[in-house]
């Protein structure tokens, strides 16, 4: 028999950039087993040509992390306990809001200082919030060890196209 | 202005600065607007005032002449003679230096201009044209419902916790073309949404539901064994489908696929309460099954006295109520009669079809509040959020009290179960169809219509399809030459019995003919005068082989009269008997003990209560002592050795006596065989499941049908109905 895992619920946050669209993100909160808790999605944010020249490579991390991270998770019901993203951009996320955010590194990446293991992926946080780093760690024990948390993020941007498929449509 | 004395002047010329006119104050005489305009009135100011300064002394000096008024002689003194008297007199005139004219000719000078500074009104400064705003992000969101929390079963104290960290396999390892380099499995199996589901929040709920393999794994009570991919598929249409019919060749693991689709469901709160109808004999396979892949989810078996069921169908704590298909059509019988005299209105049970279970948001808030089971109180039948039919072919007959009976329970979902989902026609799938709220009350869709429906709603795998890996199921047609003994009696009976046919004339009926056929038929097992039997030969003479090997056999007969006979003859090799003359309660000891006593080699069993829902895949080797009228019956009782977990081939030999009515029935049900292909596909081998019309029963004896309704189907009871 299997022991109950210690309850802990993530957010899963994708962001898609489609050619004419815009940004177009979503955050899904999960239980420590993947099981969806709540979703939540923008319609698409598209930045004039103003704001591509002034906000210049500072553009994407501002869209992602400020405006739509930062709306999602307002909105949400469910307040997960830790934010996972697999673009080095959306980490900018944890200066806007008073939760850890946490970037998935890829499978390959070798062990370094200052990241997590948690299930089968290591987790990289802001560098100017180390201080998260217990609480994450102590997060991350109720994963199982084969957890794939990419494959969440693969699901919010799957729903993602259907919204705009469905929106598209109608 | 300084420097103007204005007692010395007559009049004076004031010119206003920054105006568009200049004037006289005085004489109010006008000069041109543009004399006064200046391209910088703000800037310069032209000093009038020092030039009428600098003309005064000139004007002051000035000689009076032509100026002094003319007086007329009487004033003067003088006479009016010719000589005129004239004074002089100096005349001293305070005169201002203008002209008489009015003119100035100091005006005529070059006038000095000077400049000064002025400040500016104004301060300069910055106004951004452009600001760092951006548009308010609009959010659609969706919450889904807590799912039952159900107890993990904790096992018995003293017993060794297994390492459930992995699944133990029973389906193959993944060949290597499905592993990515990075050694991750490729394959996943997601829930897709349903082509009925339209809106947006339908399609995200499914489309964000994990995938199966992630989602079992993780369950608190995890599966005891590994899917098969097929099998993961089947869960996964289970749980998006509001109608299915799962129809799976039998072997493959119905029971299983529903058991995990219910788990999945009643975990994502899609369920609450489920009701599961099977025949009779199958409740306790039923309770054995969810022991095995849900052992969290307790069942409620309806059993007892009608106060107790009463109260059974009524509690409110029971996540899945299992009945057999008796009891349903009474209670609910009962409850509709005595709902009717209370007043309700009692309509089909499908009152309702809501989507998914889930609360959507816009921007935060709310959209509507969701759509929760109703309020028990409103409806006065037990109502539930998903009813499951076991061998739903029980229910093919739309018109009978079983098939109205089931249709009147109050639900949200509908699942039916079955091998054969087409026993004689494909008619009976539109019986189903409309149980399950696909086509409307009484509807009889065409076969196209049906074909076009059975690709939505139905799931029906074959062994050729998905087991592939699965060891073969070797049949074979054992042709035996009757015994002589058997073949006088055998003869006299036919004989005997067309004679009587015959001499019916107008009054044959069909009845007369088929109680010749299964008199033949009985005749064929073995002869009752001389107990000689050829089929008995040869069933002793394999079971000689199977038996010193350490095999089992399973023995399928129409008649319990038959297996009786047979018991006592089968002793030698652990005979064990079940049929429904057994008491339910024995049924389930006996089958334990053919698995576990390695000196019980055969069970006979009756086609009725053998033939469905049991799994005994440890027997290789299976008789079909007499033929079934329907094959799908056949396949039915072959497939509870030849399924999931049979680890070695099975043998199936099917006794058919040469020149007899067996061999005829036979080529005939072959023949017939293709004709049902085109409604369930391709590839289906199985379901060509047919009984005889009657102008086929006449056939048997080159007789023409009397009646005018010669193409009415007749059989026998069926098995299901028998083993009930």
């Amino acid at each position: 028999m299997a022991q109950a895992a210690p309850k802990a619920q993530l957010g899963f946050l994708g962001v898609v950039n489609l050619a004419g669209t815009g940004f177009v993100g979503g955050l899904l909160v999960t239980n420590q087993l993947g099981r969806p808790l709540e979703f939540q999605c923008t319609t698409p944010v598209k930045p004039n040509r103003t704001q591509e020249i002034l906000y210049g490579p500072t553009l994407t991390s501002f869209v992602c992390a400020e405006l739509i991270g930062k709306t999602l998770f307002e909105r949400l019901q469910v307040k997960p306990q830790l934010i996972v993203c697999d673009q080095p951009e959306m980490l900018a996320l944890r200066s806007v809001i008073s939760l850890p955010v946490a970037l998935i590194l890829p499978k390959s990446s070798p062990p370094v200082e200052g990241t997590i293991r948690a299930g089968a992926h290591q987790l990289q946080l802001h560098a100017d919030f180390m201080s998260d780093l217990e609480v994450v760690t102590e997060i991350a024990k109720s994963f199982p060890g084969d957890a794939d948390l990419i494959e969440p993020v693969e699901r919010v941007r799957e729903a993602l196209q259907e919204t705009l498929r469905a929106g598209a449509a109608a | 202005m300084s420097g103007f004395r204005e007692s010395e002047l007559n009049s004076r010329i004031g010119i206003h600065h920054g105006g568009t006119e200049a004037r006289s104050s005085d004489s109010g005489a006008r000069l041109p607007a543009g004399h006064s305009e200046s391209d910088d009135d703000t800037t310069l100011t032209v000093g009038l005032t020092d030039l009428m300064a600098q003309q005064e002394p000139a004007a002051s000096a000035m000689p009076l002449t032509g100026l002094v008024p003319s007086v007329p002689p009487c004033l003067r003194g003088e006479s009016s003679s010719s000589e005129i008297l004239t004074n002089s007199a100096a005349l001293s005139l305070a005169a201002p230096g203008i002209h008489i004219t009015g003119m100035n000719s100091a005006l005529k000078r070059v006038p000095s201009i000077s400049a000064e500074a002025k400040a500016l009104l104004n301060s300069v400064g910055f106004v951004p044209s452009w600001r760092p705003a951006w548009g308010k992000v609009r959010t659609f969101g969706l919450t889904f419902p807590a799912g039952i929390e159900l107890i993990p079963v904790k096992p018995p104290e003293g017993t060794v916790e297994e390492d459930t960290s992995a699944l133990k396999r029973i389906a193959p390892e993944k060949p290597p073309h499905e592993e990515t380099a990075g050694g991750e499995a490729a394959k996943r199996t997601k829930i897709r949404p349903p082509l009925d589901a339209l809106s947006v929040q339908d399609r995200l709920f499914f489309l964000l539901q994990p995938p199966l393999e992630n989602w079992l794994k993780g369950q608190e009570l995890i599966m005891p064994f590994e899917p098969f991919q097929y099998q993961y598929e089947g869960i996964g249409w289970l749980f998006s489908q509001k109608a299915a019919l799962l129809a799976d060749e039998m072997g493959l693991g119905k029971t299983m696929q529903m058991i995990t689709a219910l788990r999945l469901l009643l975990r994502a709160g899609q369920v609450r309460r489920v009701l599961l109808v099977c025949p009779k004999p199958l409740i306790p396979n039923w309770q054995r099954e969810f022991k095995t892949w849900a052992e969290e989810i307790p069942v409620t078996t309806v059993e007892g006295d009608g106060f107790r069921r009463n109260l059974t169908w009524r509690m409110p704590g029971a996540h899945v109520l299992l009945a057999n298909y008796e009891v349903v059509v009474r209670d609910y019988q009962a409850m509709i009669t005595e709902a009717i005299k209370n007043g309700h209105n009692i309509r089909d049970g499908l009152g309702r079809n809501t989507d998914v279970e889930c609360r959507t948001y816009i921007d935060g808030e709310p959209t509507a509040p969701d759509n929760l089971s109703q309020p028990e109180a409103t409806c006065p039948l037990p109502q539930f959020d998903l009813v499951v039919l076991d061998e739903a072919q029980r229910t093919k007959n739309r018109d009978s009290l079983t098939a109205k009976m089931i249709r009147s329970i109050p639900r949200r979902r509908s699942v039916c179960m079955t091998g054969t989902p087409i026993e004689n026609r494909p008619e009976e799938m539109s019986s189903l169809f409309e149980f399950m709220g696909v086509i409307p009350p009484g509807a009889n869709p065409d076969i196209r219509q049906l074909s076009a429906l059975s690709k939505e709603f139905i799931l029906r795998r074959t062994k050729d399809l998905v087991m592939k890996d699965m060891p073969p199921r070797l049949d074979r047609e054992e042709i035996i030459e009757l015994s002589p003994a058997q073949r006088v009696a055998y003869d006299a009976a036919e004989k005997e019995g067309i004679m009587k046919l015959n001499d019916l004339g107008d009054e044959l009926s069909i009845q007369n003919v088929f109680e010749l056929v299964l008199r033949l038929k009985q005749i064929s097992n073995y002869d009752p005068l001389t107990q000689e039997s050829s089929k008995l030969e040869r069933l002793q003479a394999d079971m000689e082989e199977i038996a010193a090997s350490g095999g089992k056999a399973i023995l399928f007969s129409q008649w319990t009269k038959t297996i009786d006979w047979l018991e006592e003859r089968m002793r030698p090799y652990g005979c064990l008997v079940y049929h429904g003359g057994i008491p339910t309660p024995k049924r389930e000891p006996i089958l334990t003990k053919f698995k576990n006593d390695p000196d019980s080699h055969i069970i006979l069993m009756s086609y009725g209560t053998g033939a469905v829902g049991l799994n005994l895949q440890f027997a290789g080797y299976v008789f079909l002592y007499d033929r079934w009228w329907n094959p799908a019956v056949e396949d039915q009782a072959i497939n509870r050795a030849h399924r999931i977990g049979c680890k070695s081939q099975v043998i199936v030999s099917k006794f058919i006596c040469k020149d007899t009515i067996e061999e005829r029935i036979d080529k005939v049900l072959n023949e017939k065989r293709d004709m049902f292909h085109r409604v369930l596909g391709e590839g289906d081998n199985t379901n060509a499941s047919l009984s005889l019309s009657a102008g086929e029963i006449f056939g048997l004896f080159n007789m023409k049908a009397r009646t005018a309704k010669g193409n009415k189907s007749i059989r026998p009871a069926t098995p299901a109905k028998e083993a009930a």
